[in-house]
């Protein structure tokens, strides 16, 4: 086990190499600067330009920046925002609660609904007709637009929620942040929840289809223990998998969501630093995401051989 | 099983919910604005956005109203050459003498003086941090300070827009000097400024928070409001619902297409005031060469039914216009050469310059079809349907235009290189009317933003002079002459003018607006809420 | 016992009128040119913002353009996206993912790592990257959905394998002698279809999202040219006024991804 953990993580150090010098060619492959918005004020001259282009050092050739940047970047010197010349790591650090709080409690609440749900849409199938048109419903709502729609509800219409933001900021009690934190997380659970729920009758159902099932059945189990004590223990591993991987995937959703909420994480500090080619911050976020991805699809292959007694022995 | 948990979830925020609203709806003491992005830094000569919320902190030696005069607040008067404030040299350089405010203080208490007006310029020349434009101050050889509260400004030459160069306030020395600017982040957080706030917190991603200082300089009763909160929304769509939910009670510079949304909001005021900027359709000439026959550009501007466009597409929000300077400004020609909507003139002007409709209906000359690409700035729902009601109006007199839509950061490094036929889009401009960087011959990327590419001699000597003459009204004489020049030659389209719409609380008393990047915020130690 | 076959009936049609509307809808999309009422660029200033009507039965948008017709031809877009992405990724995934469950530990630890690799950067901001280098167009959001989605199914699919190969029936089949490609295709490729057509059936779906996300943040699908992605995304700041603009568009996604899914149930139950 230990081995295996010390081997990925080994092998993960040449994939993150490659990852970041894939990152950095494409950040800078895309058009525009940090100083493209410099460009719209027309106080701003060419000599204003080259002065900022030089004093930011994006006047040296590409291949030295990288190196550069790499260089630093291990020693975890991971440069200044261009943006507004604050150290990067300090700009990360600030935003990664909140995310953390926004991901874990929609993570949460997607788990809550998805695991009785999947399981009950296994055993009872008119529950299973009910609950897969609302699965449906989940994985087909555009996040942005569900998003909307829930702020146009719950804090136009009705006004029971604030509509965007953390915390009322001379609040910050725990009803106030809940109150926050409801419509992004449900958000980001609804169509989690679908998803897994989905994904857990299905595995379920099959593994109750397989050959080794039908000696069971032969002994005269019934389909319902057969489901909880035979399929539910064999269909966790996929599931755990799926709900690690979507986990992971995260950052997509919440990039969706916190824009449209105006939640100051580090999904909407990518945004922000997309539309100002804030170099050091994308590749500080990106290369965080990623080494966060291939921790969790490390824990997703730990967890498979630990629940799949099938598989333990091969790894 | 996700209904009853969401429930219980709303039952615990019950208890909760009224707080964002209450918090600031009914009060006189807090004004909560949203605001659609986060500066970069609060130090005005930094930041590249408009500074809206750095203004209410850091104030400049003068200011513009929201008629776009020039008004002192750090500065006694603005020097012009009648008031002595201006003498030109001998040498061809000129002196401004800028006569400070006395009893102004820091908000440390330390007095605000010439030494930080000598301060600020030699910090900005010293070139060894980022400032984001140093125009102006390179033409500055030094300055005097003859007493504390006078400081003259040795330029190198006549330079015009002299008025505004303080309007970003002074550095504090006694904070700033021997620091390296670029990384202060303690100034740049929270600037130390002479203004009716000071900032009081800033929470990255979510807002600042601004609060009224004791012993403003202009009377302990200033400001009125006690603390500005500044939320950060850069979505419009929240934004707008924040504004119709009560969340907040301000949103500056509503885009047009938002603005039938708020008409009839119990609470809400719709201020409008006329921009001095315009939007208008660039013609590169050099990336695309029809665009250099005179008689192209004339019937092009005939084809463009602009009324239309803006009695539907902009709701009547904004008025056309006719030429580069806008009607506010002093320096404004109404008297210039227009060209109404009128397709059968259009086609009979194409006709007569040989270019003929080919069998699809677009026009050809010599192998050439009148076919160009046009782009503008993608997420403006108003760009994207302006540019596509352009591109039928053009059609209908045998033009082709393509859409091109190219994302915010990267259409001004296409720009930049020159490298598209037409585009549509407006500039940021200042209260100055300088208007050289966009016409003179020689001022084409990068040298300026002259991106129609246009050469036209007499109207660059015209710009040159206005620019080297210090007096005020003979430069206007040169505007003005230099207007109509433009108006006859078309070198770009002129659509019509960027109105400003600010909805504000219709119980804040003082608000004005204003169409200058002084930005709304310009007057708000006057503001005033009035109990519900 | 009753109630049992009147599920199972339902069961059976549910997929039939899924798999129906589906063909109703790419037939639509494929004639659009033909079933439009109106031409698709059809600008009426004068009747921008009509509601829902016998002359526009879907009312018009922003410019007056028939929302019928662009629905029509957004259709084309958004399934081209939606299907030919989902096929793109569904071919990558299942090939990597048996050739990683069946093919040994070199090809698997190859092959899985640069699974992780894709699958370790965020792929909406690595997406809204590429798609601003790349130019937003319809081909090019195809590739770049298609081969941002192909992970997942072949994680799936590996793990599918990975459990079928250690059970008897194979190690039985192994041990007589059949070929790799005749053991993968006779007995391991129909075990991890389920797997494979719910992931792939999901994807169709993912990819419409997909790009209506890109389109929100700008780099999706670029107008004039309507996909239902962005005729939401435009119509986002009118909900509250014209709410035809984005229930149409909205309901059409809806109904898409709903009858794949229940396509998709069909085919993972026969299998099965």
């Amino acid at each position: 086990m230990i081995r295996f953990v010390v081997r990925r993580v080994v092998q993960s150090v040449p994939l993150l190499f490659v990852i970041s010098l894939l990152i950095f060619a494409l950040i800078h492959a895309a058009p525009g600067g940090p100083l493209s918005t410099y460009l719209e004020n027309p106080n701003v001259r060419p000599e204003d330009i080259e002065r900022l282009r030089k004093a930011m050092g994006l006047d040296r050739p590409l291949g030295f920046q990288y190196l550069s940047w790499l260089g630093a970047f291990v020693r975890g010197d991971w440069g200044f925002s261009y943006a507004d010349g604050r150290p990067v790591l300090d700009r990360l650090i600030e935003r990664i609660p909140a995310t953390l709080e926004l991901v874990g409690v929609a993570c949460l609440m997607a788990l809550i609904a998805a695991l009785p749900i999947g399981i009950i849409a296994a055993i009872n199938r008119k529950f299973d007709r009910v609950s897969s048109v609302f699965a449906v419903a989940g994985i087909s709502l555009p996040v942005f637009w569900f998003g909307l729609l829930l702020q146009l509800i719950f804090a136009g219409a009705l006004g029971w929620l604030p509509s965007s933001g953390r915390e009322s900021f001379d609040g910050g009690d725990i009803a106030d942040k809940l109150a926050h934190l409801i419509l992004p997380a449900t958000v980001l659970a609804a169509a989690l929840s679908a998803a897994w729920s989905r994904y857990l009758r299905r595995a379920m159902r099959d593994t109750v289809a397989r050959p080794f099932m039908r000696a069971a059945r032969s002994r005269g189990l019934t389909e319902r223990t057969l489901l909880l004590h035979h399929a539910l223990p064999n269909a966790l591993p996929t599931f755990v998998t799926v709900v690690l991987l979507d986990v992971s995937m995260m950052a997509s959703g919440a990039v969706v969501t916190e824009s449209i909420f105006a939640w100051p994480g580090i999904g909407s500090l990518f945004t922000e630093a997309l539309g100002k080619r804030d170099y050091a911050v994308l590749m500080a976020f990106l290369m965080c995401g990623s080494v966060a991805v291939m921790g969790l699809n490390l824990i997703a292959d730990l967890a498979v051989h630990a629940l799949d007694p099938r598989t333990r022995d091969a790894a | 099983m996700k209904r009853a948990l969401l429930l219980s979830m709303l039952a615990v925020a019950a208890c909760g919910k009224d707080r964002p609203r209450t918090s600031s709806a009914g009060g006189t003491d807090l004004l909560t604005i949203g605001y659609d992005r986060e500066p970069d830094t609060m130090n005005r000569y930094a930041t590249h956005i408009l500074e809206d919320i750095e203004s209410c902190v850091v104030e400049g030696l003068v200011t513009n109203d929201e008629k776009m005069n020039v008004v002192p607040v750090l500065a006694l008067e603005v020097p012009t050459t009648e008031n002595g404030g201006v003498t030109l040299r001998r040498d061809g350089g000129m002196d401004v003498t800028w006569k400070l405010r006395p009893g102004v203080k820091w908000h440390d208490g330390v007095s605000h003086t010439s030494a930080d007006v000598k301060f600020t310029v030699d910090a900005i020349n010293k070139g060894d941090w980022k400032p984001e434009s140093v125009d102006g101050f390179d033409r500055i050889s030094s300055v005097d300070t003859p007493d504390s509260l006078t400081a003259v400004v040795h330029y190198k030459e006549v330079y015009a827009p002299y008025r505004l160069q303080f309007v970003r306030g002074t550095l504090p020395k006694h904070i700033l000097d021997g620091k390296n600017i670029d990384v202060a982040s303690e100034y740049n957080r929270k600037p130390l400024g002479t203004g009716p706030y000071r900032v009081v917190e800033w929470k990255t991603g979510e807002y600042i928070l601004l609060e009224g200082v004791p012993n403003y300089w202009r009377g302990a009763e200033f400001p009125k409001i006690k603390r500005l909160l500044f939320k950060f929304l850069p979505n419009t769509t929240t934004r707008i619902n924040q504004l119709k939910s009560g969340e907040v009670q301000l949103v500056a510079l509503v885009p047009w297409d938002k603005v039938r949304e708020l008409r009839g909001l119990p609470n809400v005021r719709l201020n409008t005031v006329v921009g001095n900027g315009y939007e208008h359709v660039s013609l590169n000439e050099k990336h695309f060469p029809p665009f250099a026959e005179l008689t192209v550009r004339r019937a092009m501007a005939h084809a463009i039914d602009r009324n239309l466009i803006v009695n539907t597409l902009l709701d009547s929000l904004v008025t056309v216009v006719n030429g580069p300077i806008q009607p506010l400004s002093n320096a404004y020609e109404k008297d210039v050469a227009t060209y109404p909507y009128d397709p059968a003139r259009a086609r009979a002007l194409l006709d007569s310059a040989g270019w003929k409709p080919a069998a699809d209906g677009i026009r050809m000359k010599d192998g050439q079809r009148l076919a160009f690409t046009m782009i503008t700035q993608s997420g403006f729902a108003i760009r994207e349907n302006v540019s596509q009601a352009l591109q039928k109006q053009f059609r209908d007199v045998g033009i082709d235009a393509s859409i091109r839509l190219i994302d915010g950061t990267s259409i001004s490094s296409v720009w930049f290189k020159g490298d598209f036929d037409a585009m549509l889009h407006w500039w940021q401009s200042g209260a100055d009317p300088e208007i050289t960087l966009f016409f003179a011959a020689d001022r084409t990327p990068p040298a300026g933003r002259n991106v129609n590419y246009f050469r036209d001699d007499s109207l660059t000597t015209m710009l040159y002079a206005s620019d080297r003459t210090a007096n005020e009204t003979d430069r206007i004489a040169l505007l003005k002459q230099a207007q109509r020049r433009v108006a006859m030659l078309v070198p770009e389209l002129p659509l019509y003018n960027t109105s400003k719409v600010d909805a504000v609380p219709s119980r804040l008393q003082g608000f004005t607006g204003n169409p200058t990047n002084a930005g709304p915020f310009w007057n708000v130690w006057q503001w005033q809420l009035t109990a519900k | 016992m009753t109630t049992v076959t009147a599920s199972t009936r339902d069961a059976n049609r549910a997929p039939l009128i899924a798999a129906a509307l589906l063909g109703v809808l790419l037939i639509g999309a494929a004639l659009a040119p033909v079933l439009a009422p109106y031409t698709v660029d059809a600008l009426d200033l004068a009747n921008r913002r009509a509601a829902p009507s016998a002359t526009h039965w879907f009312g018009t948008d922003e410019l007056g353009r028939d929302l019928l017709t662009r629905v029509l031809f957004g259709a084309r877009v958004s399934l081209a996206i939606g299907l030919i992405s989902a096929l793109v990724s569904a071919a990558i995934g299942a090939a990597v993912g048996a050739i990683a469950g069946y093919a040994g530990r070199v090809a698997d630890d190859i092959l899985m790592r640069l699974t992780d690799a894709m699958l370790a950067i965020p792929r909406l901001p690595l997406l809204m990257i590429t798609a601003a280098v790349l130019q937003p167009s319809v081909p090019v959001l195809v590739l770049l959905v298609g081969l941002a989605g192909w992970m997942e199914t072949a994680r799936v699919v590996r793990a599918e394998v990975l459990s079928l190969a250690a059970r008897d029936f194979v190690s039985a089949a192994r041990a007589i002698g059949a070929s790799p490609a005749r053991v993968v295709l006779r007995h391991v490729l129909p075990g991890v279809l389920p797997a494979t057509a719910v992931a792939t059936t999901l994807a169709v779906g993912r990819g419409i999202l997909l790009e209506s996300a890109l389109s929100f943040f700008g780099v999706g699908v670029q107008p004039p040219t309507a996909s239902w992605g962005n005729m939401l995304y435009q119509a986002q700041t009118t909900m509250t006024s014209e709410p035809w603009l984005a229930i149409f568009p909205g309901a059409m996604i809806f109904l898409t991804v709903l009858a794949c899914n229940a396509v998709g149930d069909a085919i993972g139950a026969q299998k099965s």
